[in-house]
């Protein structure tokens, strides 16, 4: 059985007024089936972009220029037109965000928001179904009252609540790959454990892989199986998480496990001052060192 | 400066814009040595040339009494921009006072000033200026007196809006914090972040300004004959439509012409200056 | 009480007060008139007599303050005075050249709308490529000459060089139509003179077309402005990852949340028009409100002055009413300030 993911040797560099400036040097990452995977780094080491060349939405501007292999069920997406990348998204993948308030549409409902996910699967979905629907996703993600948050917009919903929204509608149409950057670093520390715990759950029952990209290794730790640490555009340590946490063998891996309290905090913890040793070579973990 | 210019090189449009401007300010300017016949910027009559459509002679035609069209759009140029240079030396300055004060004072002030704001802007800006020019003579001071009573309250808007929100700024409260007086707040540390957006203003308004003036004496309210007008000229050619097209298009074309030039300077300005619309 | 109810009463409270400072505004207005307004309304011919009864009737004698005092009291009465010019109370003048440049304006001001938003979300959708380099050039060209000129030119080319449109008027001097609502298209179409009505029709187009010239290019770069700013926002970058067609993210996604902010810019436009209108109607001899504006101006005619002016402010201070509901019609902020669920 091919991946669900699988970047090999991927490189990214914009093209800005002083030539091209390179953003990613070479990573490869795969994901299984059912995989959970997190891809965690500091804020610019070039995660996010990573999140963005899977989705395909970075082929779209004008100034990335993309080279390498991204596979994605075993099609390359490189290869694909446009229409053919837009027509994976929201259907077998989905993203959630950092923010969940605001990345709510504030001018729709929640009911019309999702009515237009689902419409992604199901073109000609109506409201009666839709809203069924809806109902049945908001209950998976332990909403109380389905009904009055599909009737609500955004700003009337706590952070907490549309996290959870965000959840449900990510995984409304069975995505096999979900993508989640940074997912609720802007809400509570417990209100984001609360839904990252909700998350693995529902996940784990769907069998979704997913991409978790992070800049905390606390938050990492309880959620990921595999683990990808990326410093400045390139992978220094990779293998299975209990492994590296349990035996940290890259100098900026160590650094950033320094740098974190070891809850599940939310903000930014303090970056690891710059060493010579960041730099040193990728160190691979075996599959069954843990 | 030397930054700036560069901008504006780097965008085509508004260097087009640039450039009009200069030349229309410079042959605005040395109307009395480039325009073909200096003479007829007044009453002049020359019967046997009337109302003759372009030729070598006379680029743009002649009109009803054998004026040059041409020489005639170079003097009301002169005209236009100095209407325009007036009501922005005066307008502009007025109204930054009035929404310092109302934004920075807040209290009474603010509201009694803001409903006066209201109130002006509450009549459509042409027509304001057509109500004024209705009971006042038609002059060219008048008419510079009635687009400035109608121009103010824009400026003070925008102040007023600008004001308000850098009163909650952290230096302005340090300035309080360390008793630094109202005016000097005002005006020392509020002012200068209002300037490029008023800067800004003031461009484009240079166009709006010259529609306005140039609509009044359209009507027959503002500049009077033998004074050459760009709105009056339209006015006075519209009735000969559309045999002696010369007469109305051209003065026409003018008008659009200078407008543009300093729209397209003030759009790229906005960029350069970093102002919202 | 509903927050729109009340955001409703608010603002006719302050319109109120802005409608009484317009009044006052346009009665000094009225008194800065060098000489005596009774002798310069009446011309130079007129007899001691005349001008004497005409002061009295006026008030001219009495203080400035008792003189609006009394000017608010006919006001408040509904009575603006008799016109000089036309022999007639002001208000049976106005209404009847009022709905002749509502007509032209609201058809105006249905196209902008009409053409100035969807080039707006065309040059925000393709920003920064030639699709919005052609907006912005064509919406600084648009505002770039007073509505007379644009007037004069689509005249001269859609009804002297190209006869498409007729020349000047609101309808074919062979149609006789009774006058119900005064709009000419609603009375013929009330009549069942079908004829009569696509040649009202007709008529309506092009001096519509060119006061609605400027708003358009400021509705579009409004418009764009507002949904540049929206397309930075995570909920598009959302509806990106989504897969959402780049066409309705323009249409739906962006657009929603941009156009409330313009709704109000897009109100003054349309006030603008209201005073612009004068330029078209003198261009395309339009039978309407400015024509009359016009005449009286020209004649020193105090009172029609006067109840033109309040009664465009009136209309203008309506319009923001109405823009102001819409907005909270589209903005669900301001429908449910309170929090349904949490």
């Amino acid at each position: 059985m091919s991946p669900v993911l699988d970047i090999r040797d991927l490189h990214l560099s914009f093209k800005g007024y002083g030539g091209l400036s390179e953003v990613l040097h070479g990573i490869s990452l795969r994901i299984e089936q059912g995989q959970k995977v997190a891809l965690v780094g500091e804020s610019g080491s070039g995660k996010s972009v990573t999140a963005r060349i899977v989705l395909g939405l970075l082929q779209e501007t004008r100034t990335a220029r993309i080279r390498g292999a991204v596979e994605f069920d075993g099609r390359d997406i490189g290869a694909m037109s446009a229409r053919q990348r837009a027509a994976l998204r929201g259907t077998e993948m989905s993203m959630i965000f950092q923010d969940p308030t605001s990345s709510l549409n504030p001018t729709f409902t929640i009911g019309r928001q999702f009515r237009e996910v689902l419409g992604r699967r199901d073109p000609g979905i109506g409201r009666a179904a839709s809203d069924a629907r809806a109902t049945q996703m908001l209950a998976e993600v332990s909403i109380p009252d389905p009904a009055r948050v599909l009737a609500a917009y955004p700003f009337q919903l706590s952070g907490g609540m549309n996290q959870r929204v965000m959840i449900a509608m990510a995984l409304a149409n069975r995505p096999k790959l979900l993508l989640a950057d940074e997912p609720g670093t802007a809400l509570d520390v417990s209100v984001q454990a609360q839904t990252l715990h909700l998350m693995r759950e529902l996940v784990d029952d769907h069998g979704t892989s997913v991409l978790f990209i992070s800049h905390n290794l606390g938050v990492v730790r309880e959620f990921a199986d595999r683990l990808y640490v990326i410093y400045r555009g390139r992978i220094v340590e990779e293998g299975p998480a209990a492994a590296i946490f349990a035996d940290p063998r890259h100098a900026y891996t160590r650094a950033l496990m320094d740098a974190v309290p070891r809850i599940t905090g939310g903000g930014l913890p303090d970056v690891p001052e710059v060493s010579e040793d960041f730099l040193a070579p990728l160190i691979r973990h075996e599959e069954d060192a843990a | 400066m030397i930054r700036a210019f560069r901008i504006l090189a780097a965008n085509p449009l508004s260097l087009i814009g640039f450039i009009l401007v200069v030349l229309i300010v410079f042959a605005a300017v040395f109307a009395p040595w480039i325009a073909p016949y200096p003479t007829h910027n007044g009453a002049v009559v020359d019967f046997l040339n009337n109302n003759r459509p372009p030729s070598a002679q006379n680029w743009m035609g002649t009109d009803l009494v054998g004026r040059d069209i041409f020489s005639r759009i170079l003097y009301a140029y002169q005209i236009s921009l100095g209407l325009g240079l007036v009501v922005l030396a005066i307008a502009p300055p007025v109204g930054t006072i009035v929404g310092l004060l109302a934004g920075y004072m807040g209290g009474w002030v603010e509201t009694i000033l803001m409903r006066l704001v209201d109130v002006f802007l509450s009549i459509p800006p042409l027509v304001l200026a057509i109500a004024m020019m209705g009971v006042l003579e038609p002059t060219l001071t008048n008419a510079m007196l009635a687009v400035t009573v109608m121009w103010w309250p824009w400026y003070a808007r925008l102040v007023y809006s600008i004001a308000r929100s850098e009163r909650e700024e952290g230096y302005v409260l340090a300035a309080e914090v360390i008793g630094a007086s109202s005016f000097h707040i005002a005006f020392r540390e509020i002012l200068p972040n209002c300037l490029p957006a008023i800067l800004t203003k003031m461009t484009l308004d240079m166009g709006f300004v010259i529609i306005i003036a140039s609509s009044l004496s359209f009507l027959g309210l503002g500049v009077q004959p033998p004074t050459p007008d760009l709105g009056s000229m339209v006015a006075e050619g519209a009735r000969y439509l559309p045999d002696s097209w010369w007469l109305t298009v051209f003065p026409g074309l003018a008008i659009l012409l200078v407008v543009f030039g300093f729209n397209l300077l003030g759009d790229g300005l906005r960029e350069i200056l970093g102002v919202d619309e | 009480m509903s927050p729109v109810l009340r955001l409703l009463l608010r603002r006719l409270g302050i319109s109120f007060v802005v409608l009484i400072g317009v009044s006052m505004l346009i009665f000094a207005i009225a008194r800065i008139i060098p000489g005596d307004p009774a002798r310069i309304a009446l011309g130079p011919n007129a007899t001691a007599e005349q001008v004497e009864r005409i002061r009295a009737e006026m008030h001219l004698d009495e203080p400035i303050p008792v003189q609006y005092g009394f000017f608010l009291r006919d006001l408040a009465r509904g009575d603006l005075g008799t016109s000089l010019y036309t022999n007639r109370p002001v208000t049976t003048d106005i209404a009847q050249f009022l709905p002749a440049t509502l007509e032209l304006v609201f058809l105006a001001g249905l196209i902008m709308v009409a053409v100035g938003l969807p080039l707006g979300i065309l040059a925000a959708r393709y920003r920064g490529r030639w699709p919005d380099h052609l907006v912005r050039v064509l919406s600084l060209l648009t505002v770039s000459a007073p509505s007379f000129v644009w007037a004069v030119i689509l005249m001269l080319i859609f009804a002297y060089y190209l006869p498409f449109f007729p020349i000047a008027g609101r309808i074919k001097d062979i149609y006789e139509i009774e006058r119900v609502t005064g709009f000419m298209t609603i009375d013929t179409a009330l009549a069942g003179n079908w004829p009569a009505f696509w040649n009202a029709w007709h008529h309506l187009v092009l001096p519509a077309v060119a006061l609605s010239l400027s708003g358009i290019g400021q509705a579009a770069r409004l418009t764009r402005a507002n949904m540049v700013e929206t397309y930075e926002k995570p909920y598009i970058e959302m509806a990106q990852a989504y897969g959402f067609f780049p066409s309705r993210i323009a249409r739906t996604y962006a657009f929603k949340p941009s156009i409330i902010p313009s709704l109000t810019i897009i109100g003054l436009d349309f006030a603008a028009m209201l005073g612009n209108a004068f330029l078209v109607e003198a261009v395309f001899a339009w039978p309407g409100l400015s024509r009359y504006g016009v005449a009286v101006i020209l004649r020193k005619d105090l009172n029609a002055i006067m109840g033109t002016v309040l009664i465009i402010a009136l209309t203008f201070l309506i319009v923001n009413i109405i823009v102001d509901l819409l907005i909270a019609f589209l903005n669900p902020r301001i429908r449910h300030s309170t929090r349904a669920a949490s």
